[in-house]
């Protein structure tokens, strides 16, 4: 399944649904992680708060293919995208293994193919190296087994990327 | 010199980035301000303390290999006011997370490096701490070894009228340096960020952890993750299964 994750807002919310099985709009309209681990220990793959993003792990999780369309915020995702990732962590489960010789979660939904950030908004050449970063650990803890960075000056080339 | 301490856990209490400033403070002098950052609600307070802070240290769980967002909304609040009011403090970081390698905050603390960098502070490096949710257990167990040590002590008043039950101390002794010995790279490094920040300095990024063997590490985890599900009853409802969108 490929699936889409962007912070776009509406007037790109027909491009993004013929490019992708399913999408997943970080609006910003929810709350953040509580840190509670209920998702791992009380209430498998969900939230225990009932808004857009309750049970947001099931859909990132059955994705072979997560495209992340993201703003640029010091090197990492905006607050609205890195929010829905902070409740996506029922992806995996409370089980921990070694996973690119460190330790990680085991994954409920198996390995997964491609994780892909394409940034767009003012970026610094130190902060496109975070970016780099970021997504290759992303990709290990999430168990991805690769991941792509593209950098964008406008969104106007974005359905090319897709 | 103001330091004003931000704990960034949005856990209410009972947190690790509360035990790590709790150290972190035992090594800074001057006026200490600790706030704690849970919701838009607390900005605009803890933005009014940082008007005449000469040092702001951040402590923040790592969450998915990053800083979590309600932090990055703050700190996005934080980048505008800093250069509205011709702010340039330095700014450290106690990031912690619940694997065992502290490396895995390097993501983060790059990220505040880069926050510095367009918020025009001055970044002063800071400590990534693995294991973080079990060196926050043993402050609770260090409390438990003194509260057994009391007990034990009136019994033996009470029985004996020795005041001083030998076997007691020396048990307490053992397991007090032994939960001292876990924490020991955490109190070095927070020790050594602590001069930097009265000095007003560099501390550079340092990484450590519980000192404890990975495997063994893994093991307690795995076991502590057991338990909260027995009592939370997650084990029975699906605990390891790919669960569907839509279904219970």
């Amino acid at each position: 399944m490929r699936v889409i994750l962007h912070d776009l807002g509406n007037e790109y919310r027909e491009l993004i649904e013929t490019k992708c099985d399913r999408s997943v709009e970080a609006d910003g309209k929810y709350a953040p992680c509580q840190g509670c681990f209920g998702c791992w220990t009380k209430h498998p793959a969900g939230c225990f708060m009932k808004d857009s993003l309750q049970q947001v792990c099931r859909i990132i999780g059955q994705a072979d293919e997560l495209i992340i369309i993201t703003e640029n915020l010091y090197g990492g995702y905006s607050a609205d995208i890195k929010n829905v990732l902070d409740r996506s962590i029922g992806t995996s489960t409370p089980f921990s293994t070694y996973r690119g010789r460190q330790m990680h979660h085991t994954l409920r939904y198996g390995m997964h193919d491609l994780w892909k950030v394409i940034v767009y908004g003012d970026i610094t050449e130190k902060e496109k190296e975070t970016f780099r970063y970021m997504a290759g650990r992303n990709a290990v803890n999430d168990g991805f087994e690769r991941s792509e960075v593209l950098f964008i000056e406008d969104l106007s080339g974005l359905e090319e990327l897709l | 010199m103001k330091t004003v301490l931000i704990n960034c856990s949005p856990k209410k209490r009972f947190c690790a980035s509360a035990y790590f400033l709790f150290l972190e403070k035992l090594f800074l002098n001057g006026e200490k301000v600790t706030e704690k950052l849970r919701t838009p609600g607390d900005h605009e307070r803890i933005l009014e303390q940082l008007k005449d802070a000469d040092a702001a240290v951040f402590a923040v769980p790592l969450y998915v290999d990053g800083i979590p967002s309600h932090v990055l909304r703050f700190m996005e609040k934080m980048e505008i006011f800093c250069r509205e009011n011709d702010l340039h403090m330095n700014v450290y970081c106690i990031a912690n997370n619940g694997f065992i390698e502290g490396k895995q905050n390097e993501p983060l603390m790059q990220c505040f490096d880069n926050f510095c960098a367009r918020a025009d502070l001055k970044w002063g490096g800071g400590v990534g701490i693995g294991g973080g949710v079990m060196l926050n257990v043993t402050r609770i167990l260090f409390a438990v070894e003194i509260a057994l040590l009391v007990l034990n002590t009136v019994l033996s008043a009470i029985n004996t009228g020795n005041f001083f039950p030998k076997e007691a101390w020396i048990s307490f002794g053992e397991n007090a340096a032994l939960l001292l010995f876990f924490n020991l790279g955490v109190l070095f490094y927070l020790g050594r960020m602590g001069a930097c920040i009265r000095k007003g300095t560099f501390s550079d990024k340092k990484y450590t952890r519980i000192l404890l063997p990975s495997f063994v590490f893994i093991i307690f985890a795995d076991i502590f993750f057991i338990i909260i599900s027995v009592f939370e009853g997650g084990i029975f409802r699906g605990w390891l299964s790919k669960k569907e969108y839509g279904r219970p």
